[in-house]
This record gives structure tokens, C-alpha cells and sequence, in this order.
């Protein structure tokens, strides 16, 4: 067979965890419904089957006088497969949670029970808790009952039985969680203990009923002992997990709702109530004299506003005064380079106007190269094929080319 | 520990270890005048005979021996700057550079602001606030004793080795002087005589000498070759000055367990205790110390060691407050021609931090009201609510979940006036850290001195945060079960609590 959640619509990879955890909610849900089964195999295999009921009737409610037919009711548990979807649909369909909009044959179109959704309402919540609240509300409810004038001697002694039933089986599941193992006692303990406010409302609601009916003594007096053995074995049960918790687990047995709302409404004095008992350390750094020195030496000098660029120590104000800037000086300038070259003639080799060493060799060439490639001088340069290699002098290579004055 | 009876005084002068506690949680204690110092003090000796007194390390080590085995210490915030800020109150109080920089003589604040001004070149507002800052942190740190605009060395300068006053001395000549116009109304010498009326408070009295101060180990590192004794001073300055609990590994009289053992005899003299964090080691407030300096009260001077405390200064205040402000709007009629520095501007802030050595003391003896609430705060944020949500599984009251600051300031009763102060106080004790991310995120988490938490401490933290959070729960009413069940067997052994011996209370 294989097991329903593998198919689960999460996705989630199947663990021993989700397992339990599963199997803790279906656990509730037997329990919750073992009243109304008639086989111990009635109620679901697979908390995805509930998931099913409650997207459809969350349908149901989207639709509203549309209601809804077969393939939409499909439509809308699309994520689920479809034999689980059609076994849902006839178990509904048959208990009468979801019924035909009209009872006649071929009825296509479907609504959904209103008793059932507060049916499933109540499941969740009491999923959450355990029944607390169910049984805070409750209290509520039956103090406004025996308040009412209305309410009959028989109707109070119907509640204070009943109430007094429920405390005492509440009671006895703790007594028997706190004998048995810590992990179970961990798990199902902060849901089944109750606050000191349901003990004293529940002690309210037996002094309303003793008071106006004294006759119901008997009754109540069960009703109280039945309220105290159920504080008792809270306690008892809250005792052993705050002795096993230790250190580390004692602060998860309070919600974080509980932590938030103190740390948001509690006034200053009881939040600093807190730490009355203990003992901290003043402040008292150490200034060793050295780390204050380093301090001094390290401490952050002004910057002054505009920074200066880097300049030479020595006073040089260059050779800037020397240069000509006006437009034509440039050309100018390389006109007397080549005139004082080619002198009287038009042409003069490079080899011959060179002088005997590299660096001046190399400024006249970068004037002549200038030269050569400004258009509006009337001058060119011209190279041969020829190369002259001579160790001896300089420069050791040369390639022989003209100076030309062209026309 | 056999105590005789209830001969408080004798029992109190022959046990230094509430005395230790009281001035590791307090900061210097109040001598009255003749009492000696606890073992293993320094009294510091004023002209009218009373005192204070400070524990002292042995064998002349101090805190900065912690740099030697590369263990960092307690961060000091805005080091930097508070140093600094020290150098320029040594510049202005240490005159006579010919003896020893403590007691020194007082300088007015104004005077110190200037030095500190001239230090560092910068005379902006920001500057100041950060001096008067830094002013006002060495003053809860009693480094220096700040009283109505005048600044005198604290106790706490009592403390450098005499070695290192010629370090000292070298960085006071080199410290630039101030540029003070010439013309001041009223002259350095005349600030420091008005707040200084004929009934002085003894902090700010001139004269006053440094006497004993040899801690008190010698019967048990007596005993040791000369390594094994510096191993056990160093195990003992790293464990009650680290910032975190140091390994075992790197210090020798941690890791055999019979130096260990002397370790504890040590600490044990001083009201401390090793806690151990796996292979890691800190001290901490021994339990019974820790009780019976809550119950005493921490503020409330024990009787032995200062019987005189509450009367004199209350009764020299009143009248010393009169000629001090007279002083301080003197000078501000006179500053504020030249550009505006008064007095009084600088007085303001430095006056939340008021009156002279007792209410110094009582400050920082215990944290208040609302220090101890936002510390409550950042428990549950950081802790509590993680460790419920499951996110924090060790047993340990340091977290890395800060709680935001927004939170803080938002969704609680705290006004947020007391709510920046308290955060301030805590940081600079180490009890919160702040934890910085991007703009707005980050926020606040528990301080380094959460590692000092005995088990017993830290249960009991545990167990009173359930009874302030949920009160009517079944887990507070074990625990309320449970405690009442001890406190009875207790008194059935027919001893009271070790806690509470031979001390006045």
C-alpha cells in the first residue's frame, strides 16, 4: 500500500518528523470525533483529506449563489489527486456537508452546510490548543447561562455535572503525561495545562451556581474538587517539565506572544524587577599609560582645506618664461630648424646634418619628422633603401634619407 | 567558610571578598576616616584621614598584561578619544611633575577642553560634545572626578605602576598647551577656588596619598617557583579582564587542574568564582557573594567600611552647590564676549552626571530603573523570544539576534529620552553591544560581561524572566513551588544562606 503522503501536494520531502507530526493530528482528530464514529476505522487516514473539505468550502464561499458544480468543486482541489478528491466528494456528499443546491435527479450544482464549516472552524482551533480556549469559552458561556434568570435549577446542575466531568478527565491526561515519558510530557503538557484564569473562572462559575441554588451543594462540591485536582496536576505537570527543561529549554514553554506582550506592555519598574537580584560589573576599562600615549600620537591631525600639489623643494621656476606661445612661434620655430639645416642648398642628407652623438641626433629628427608632416611648411623628408652599419660610430645604424625644400 | 558570630567589622576588615565584589560591581569604595582598607586594596588617604580604596593586582601587574598574551580586553568605547581626552585632563591636573600624578590638582573643565582642543587641532562643536563625552565616561569610569566644572585624576590614576610615570611625564611635556586668549574674566586659579568652598568634598581636596596596596596572594603563590606563579597571575588577569572567556589551552594554570585549583582559592578571596564554558574559562560573581550584595543593597554602605558616608556629603552639599553655580555664570558672563564658550554650556551636560564621589557611587553601584529595564528588554528580544522560536539552543545569555533598536523605542513603555541614556550606560559597562548592519538594521545584543553568569545565575535569570512574563502561568508556579521548597530546607539546616556571613547588612 502506499502511504497517502507520498502524494501530498507540498512537495515535501516525506521525514520521520512529518510523519509524526501527522500522525499527532490525526491522533486528535479520533480522539475529537470517537463520540460520534461508528467504527474506530471512520475517521481519516491523512490530515490532507481535512485539507481537502476546507479548500472546498472555502469554494463554496468564494461562489456564493452560483454555487458551484462537479468540475469546478474539482477545479478548486486541482492540487489534489483525484481518487482522494472523489473520496472526500462521496463521504461529504453523504454525511451532508456538501448537498445538491435543489433535491431532485440530475441536480448538477451543489452548496455547501454551514453547520459543517463551524464543524471545521472548531477542529482548527482546537488543533491550536488542545481545547483551552474551547473550555475558556465555555466557562464564559455557562457563567452567562447560571447568570441568566432564565436558567432552571435543572439546567445549572446539567452544567456544573458536566463541567465537573471535563475538569476531572483534563486533570487525569496530565497525571498521566507527568508519570510517563519527559518527551511526551514536553509535547502534549503546555497544551493540556491550563492558566490560573480558567481555574478561577471556573471557581466563579461554581460560586455563582452554589449560590443562588444551595441546594446543588453535592454537585458542586465535585465540581471543586474536580477544579483543584486539575490546577494540581497542571502544576505537577509544569514542575517535572521546568525540572527536566534545565537551563536551555525552560524559556520555549512560554509562547513568544507572551514574551512580546510583556516586553510591550510592561511598565519600567517590572521590567527592571527582573534583574533585581543580580550583580554586574561597573564600568572599568583600563587607560594604560601607553595606550594613552599611542592615543596622543594616533590622534587625527586637521586637514587643511585645499590640498596642495606636491611641488620641489629646490626654488626652479623652469625654463616656462623661456617659451613662446604665441600662435605662429611653433612653425616658426621649425622653419629655422630646417632652414639652418639645408642652409643655402635644397637638399642635404640626414647622414650629414646629424650630429656625432644619439641624444642631439634624436632632437633633430623629431623636429624633422614635425617638419615632414606639417603640410604647410615647405619642406620633406626622403628615405632610401640604404642602411650604414658601423660600430664605430654614432649612430651605429643609420638609414640614409634626404632633407628636401620643396617648391 | 567559618565566620564567628556576628562581629561585623572584624569579620569584615579579616574578609576582603564582599569588600572585592562590592568595588568590581561599584567602582572605588568609601573609607570612613581611620578605617583601613580591605586586604589587597590600595587606600587612597585624604587630608581629613577618610579614603578610598581600590583593589590592587599582584605582583604589580595591571590589565594591559592581557596585550601580552594577545587576549583582547573589554572593548573601551571611543578609546581613542577617551584617552586622549585623559591625556588632556593629566596635562591640566598634573602640575608638579615631581610626584606622583595622583591625587594632581584640580583644573577647571574649561581649561581641559582647551587642551584637549589644542591636541587635536579641531574646535568645532562636535569636537566639544565628544570631549564632554569622553569627560563624562572617564568620570562614571572614575578615572577622573568631574564636579561643577571642575576636573580632578580620579582613582583609578592611582593605579599606574610607578614605572610608567615616566612615560607619563615625557607625554605631559610634549602635549601642546592651550591658546587661551590672554584675557579671561576670570582666572583658572579662581574657577577651581570658587568650586572649591571650605566644606570640600574630599574628592576634589588637594593633598591626599596613596598607601598599601599588595594584594593579597601571597600565601598562595608563596608556594610557587617563580613560572608557575606569573602563569597563575596571567590565568587570573585573563580570566576577570578578558572580554571573552579565554581557552584553556593558552594558559598553563588553566589546563593543570592543580594550578586551576589555586586559581579558584585566588579568585575565591576576591568574591569570585571560574566559570567554565567548554574548553573555555571567565569568572564570575560567586553565588553567595552576588546574594549578599543584593541584599545589602549595593548602594547602601556597609557600616564598617563607612559609617560616615550618608551624613557628611548630604549635608556638605546643599551648601557647596551656592558659590559653585555662582562660579560657573561668573564665568560665562566673561566667556561668552569671546566667542560664545560659556561655562555654563559645558556645565549643563557635565551636571547630569552630578554631585561629587557619592553620587558617583551611587550611580554606578547598581544600574537604575531604567538601565535594568532596557537591559530586560534586549533579554527577551535577544533571547528569550529566539529561544522560544527554538533559534537559540545553547544555555547561554549572549545572542546573535539582535533586538532593533526601532523596537525598542517603539513598542515599549520606555520614553525615549531614558531609553538613549540607559542604552549608552549599558554599553559602556559591556552589558549590551551593539551590533551595527546597513542603515537602519542591526540593534542591541546581550554584552560580553553575560559570559560572567554562574549556572546558578543564569537559571535564576531564566526564572525570573518566567515570573515577570507570565506570572499566572503553571511554569511560574513551579517555580515559585520549587523555590519556597529550597528556602524551607534551607532554614531547616540551621544555617542561613553562606551568603550572608559576617556582613552588616
Amino acid at each position: 500500500m502506499r502511504s497517502p503522503t507520498v502524494e501530498r501536494v507540498s512537495d515535501q520531502p516525506l521525514t520521520l518528523d512529518a510523519v509524526l507530526t501527522d500522525e499527532a493530528v490525526l491522533s486528535t482528530y479520533r480522539r475529537m470525533f470517537a463520540a460520534l464514529a461508528r467504527d474506530s476505522g471512520a475517521v481519516v487516514d491523512d490530515p490532507a483529506l481535512v485539507d481537502i473539505a476546507e479548500t472546498l468550502f472555502a469554494a463554496f464561499a468564494e461562489a456564493g449563489e452560483e454555487w458551484l458544480t462537479h468540475e469546478q468543486m474539482r477545479f478548486a482541489c486541482r492540487a489534489y489527486p483525484s481518487d482522494q478528491f472523489d473520496n472526500r466528494l462521496r463521504v461529504l456528499k453523504g454525511l451532508g456537508a456538501i448537498r445538491e443546491v435543489f433535491p431532485k435527479p440530475n441536480q448538477l450544482r451543489y452548496r455547501a452546510s454551514f453547520t459543517s464549516v463551524v464543524g471545521l472552524m472548531f477542529i482548527r482551533r482546537m488543533m491550536d490548543d488542545g481545547g483551552q480556549s474551547e473550555m475558556h469559552r465555555l466557562l464564559a458561556l455557562e457563567d452567562l447561562n447560571v447568570a441568566d434568570p432564565r436558567t432552571t435549577m435543572e439546567e445549572a446542575w446539567q452544567s456544573a455535572v458536566n463541567l465537573a466531568r471535563a475538569f476531572r478527565l483534563w486533570a487525569l491526561e496530565l497525571i498521566t503525561l507527568t508519570t510517563g515519558t519527559i518527551e511526551e510530557l514536553r509535547e502534549q503538557a503546555p497544551k493540556l495545562w491550563g492558566t490560573e484564569e480558567i481555574a478561577r473562572r471556573a471557581q466563579g462559575l461554581h460560586g455563582t451556581i452554589l449560590t443562588r441554588w444551595p441546594e446543588l451543594d453535592r454537585v458542586c462540591t465535585d465540581l471543586r474538587a474536580a477544579i483543584y485536582a486539575y490546577s494540581d496536576a497542571s502544576r505537577r505537570a509544569a514542575g517535572r517539565l521546568a525540572d527536566s527543561a534545565g537551563t536551555t529549554r525552560n524559556l520555549t514553554l512560554l509562547p513568544t506572544e507572551t514574551w512580546r506582550t510583556f516586553a510591550q506592555t510592561a511598565s519600567k519598574e517590572r521590567l527592571a524587577a527582573v534583574l533585581d537580584g543580580f550583580v554586574f560589573d561597573a564600568p572599568a576599562p583600563w587607560h594604560d599609560p601607553a595606550a594613552i600615549a599611542r592615543a596622543v600620537d594616533e590622534a587625527p591631525r586637521p586637514a587643511p582645506a585645499q590640498p596642495t600639489p606636491p611641488r620641489s623643494n629646490l626654488p626652479d621656476p623652469g625654463p616656462s618664461d623661456s617659451l613662446d606661445s604665441s600662435p605662429g612661434a611653433a612653425i616658426e620655430r621649425l622653419r629655422s630648424v630646417a632652414e639652418s639645416l639645408l642652409g643655402e642648398k635644397s637638399r642635404v642628407a640626414l647622414a650629414d646634418v646629424l650630429g656625432p652623438d644619439w641624444p642631439s641626433a634624436r632632437r633633430v629628427l623629431a623636429d624633422l619628422t614635425t617638419v615632414d608632416l606639417r603640410p604647410e611648411l615647405p619642406y620633406r623628408l626622403t628615405w632610401s633603401d640604404e642602411l650604414t652599419i658601423d660600430p664605430g660610430r654614432e649612430p651605429a645604424w643609420l638609414s640614409h634619407g634626404y632633407l628636401e625644400r620643396v617648391p | 567558610m567559618s565566620t564567628t558570630g556576628n562581629a561585623g567589622a572584624t569579620s569584615q576588615a579579616a574578609d576582603g571578598r564582599l569588600p572585592h565584589a562590592r568595588a568590581r560591581a561599584g567602582g572605588p569604595l568609601w573609607l570612613g576616616a581611620g578605617v583601613a582598607a580591605p586586604p589587597g586594596m590600595v587606600r587612597l588617604t585624604w587630608p581629613d584621614s577618610t579614603g578610598q580604596a581600590l583593589p590592587v593586582w599582584p605582583d604589580g601587574v595591571t590589565p594591559s598584561l592581557l596585550d601580552e598574551y594577545q587576549v583582547a580586553p573589554v572593548p573601551v568605547e571611543r578609546s581613542g578619544e577617551s584617552r586622549r581626552v585623559l591625556a588632556a585632563v593629566l596635562k591640566c591636573c598634573w602640575t608638579d611633575l615631581s610626584v606622583d600624578p595622583w591625587p594632581g590638582d584640580p583644573a577647571p573643565v574649561e581649561l581641559v577642553l582647551d587642551t584637549y582642543r589644542a591636541l587635536i587641532g579641531r574646535t568645532d562643536d562636535l569636537m566639544r560634545n565628544w570631549a564632554i563625552g569622553a569627560l563624562r565616561r572617564l568620570h562614571e569610569s572614575a578615572w577622573i572626578v568631574m564636579d561643577d566644572g571642575v576636573v580632578v585624576l580620579g582613582p583609578r590614576c592611582a593605579l599606574w605602576p610607578v614605572e610608567s610615570h615616566a612615560q607619563l611625564q615625557e607625554l605631559v611635556r610634549r602635549l601642546p598647551g592651550p591658546e587661551r586668549p590672554e584675557l579671561t574674566v576670570v582666572g583658572d586659579a579662581d574657577i577651581v577656588a570658587a568650586a572649591r568652598p571650605a566644606e570640600l568634598p574630599p574628592a576634589l581636596g588637594v593633598g591626599g596619598r596613596a598607601e598599601g596596596g599588595v594584594a593579597e596572594f601571597e600565601h598562595l603563590l608563596g608556594a610557587y617557583d617563580e613560572r608557575r606563579r606569573a602563569e597563575l597571575v596571567a590565568a587570573f588577569m585573563a580570566v576577570e579582564y578578558a572580554a571573552e572567556p579565554v581557552q584553556e589551552l593558552r594558559f598553563a594554570a588553566l589546563r593543570d587542574p592543580a594550578l586551576r585549583h589555586t586559581l579558584g582559592e585566588m579568585l575565591a578571596l576576591r568574591g569570585r568564582t571560574l566559570i567554565q564554558h567548554r574548553d573555555r574559562w571567565t569568572s564570575g560573581y560567586d553565588d553567595a557573594c552576588a546574594a549578599a550584595l543584593t541584599a545589602t543593597g549595593p548602594a547602601g554602605p556597609s557600616a564598617a567600611t563607612n559609617p560616615s558616608e550618608t551624613s557628611t556629603p548630604t549635608g556638605t552639599n546643599p551648601s557647596e552647590d551656592r558659590p559653585a553655580t555662582d562660579a560657573g555664570t561668573d564665568v560665562d558672563a566673561g566667556t561668552g564676549m569671546d566667542g560664545g564658550t560659556g561655562m555654563d554650556a559645558g556645565a549643563a551636560p557635565l551636571g547630569q552626571a552630578p554631585a561629587p564621589a557619592h553620587g558617583m557611587r551611587a550611580a554606578s553601584m547598581r544600574l537604575g530603573v531604567s538601565e535594568r529595564a532596557v537591559l530586560t528588554l534586549v533579554l527577551v528580544h535577544s533571547v528569550a523570544i529566539p529561544r522560544a522560536e527554538g533559534l537559540l539552543p545553547e544555555d547561554s545569555w549572549l545572542s546573535p539576534h539582535p533586538t532593533p533598536a526601532d523596537e525598542l523605542r517603539r513598542h515599549t513603555q520606555l520614553p525615549i529620552g531614558e531609553l538613549e541614556a540607559a542604552l549608552r550606560i549599558l554599553r559602556h559597562a559591556g552589558l549590551l553591544s551593539q551590533v551595527k548592519a546597513g542603515e537602519e538594521a542591526g540593534g542591541y545584543v546581550p554584552g560580553p560581561q553575560f559570559h560572567r553568569l554562574t549556572p546558578a545565575a543564569r537559571r535564576r535569570l531564566q526564572e525570573e524572566l518566567i515570573l515577570a512574563a507570565g506570572p499566572n502561568t503553571p511554569l511560574a508556579a513551579a517555580v515559585r513551588a520549587r523555590r519556597s521548597a529550597k528556602s524551607n530546607a534551607s532554614l531547616s539546616d540551621g544555617r542561613g544562606s553562606p551568603a550572608v556571613d559576617g556582613s552588616p547588612l
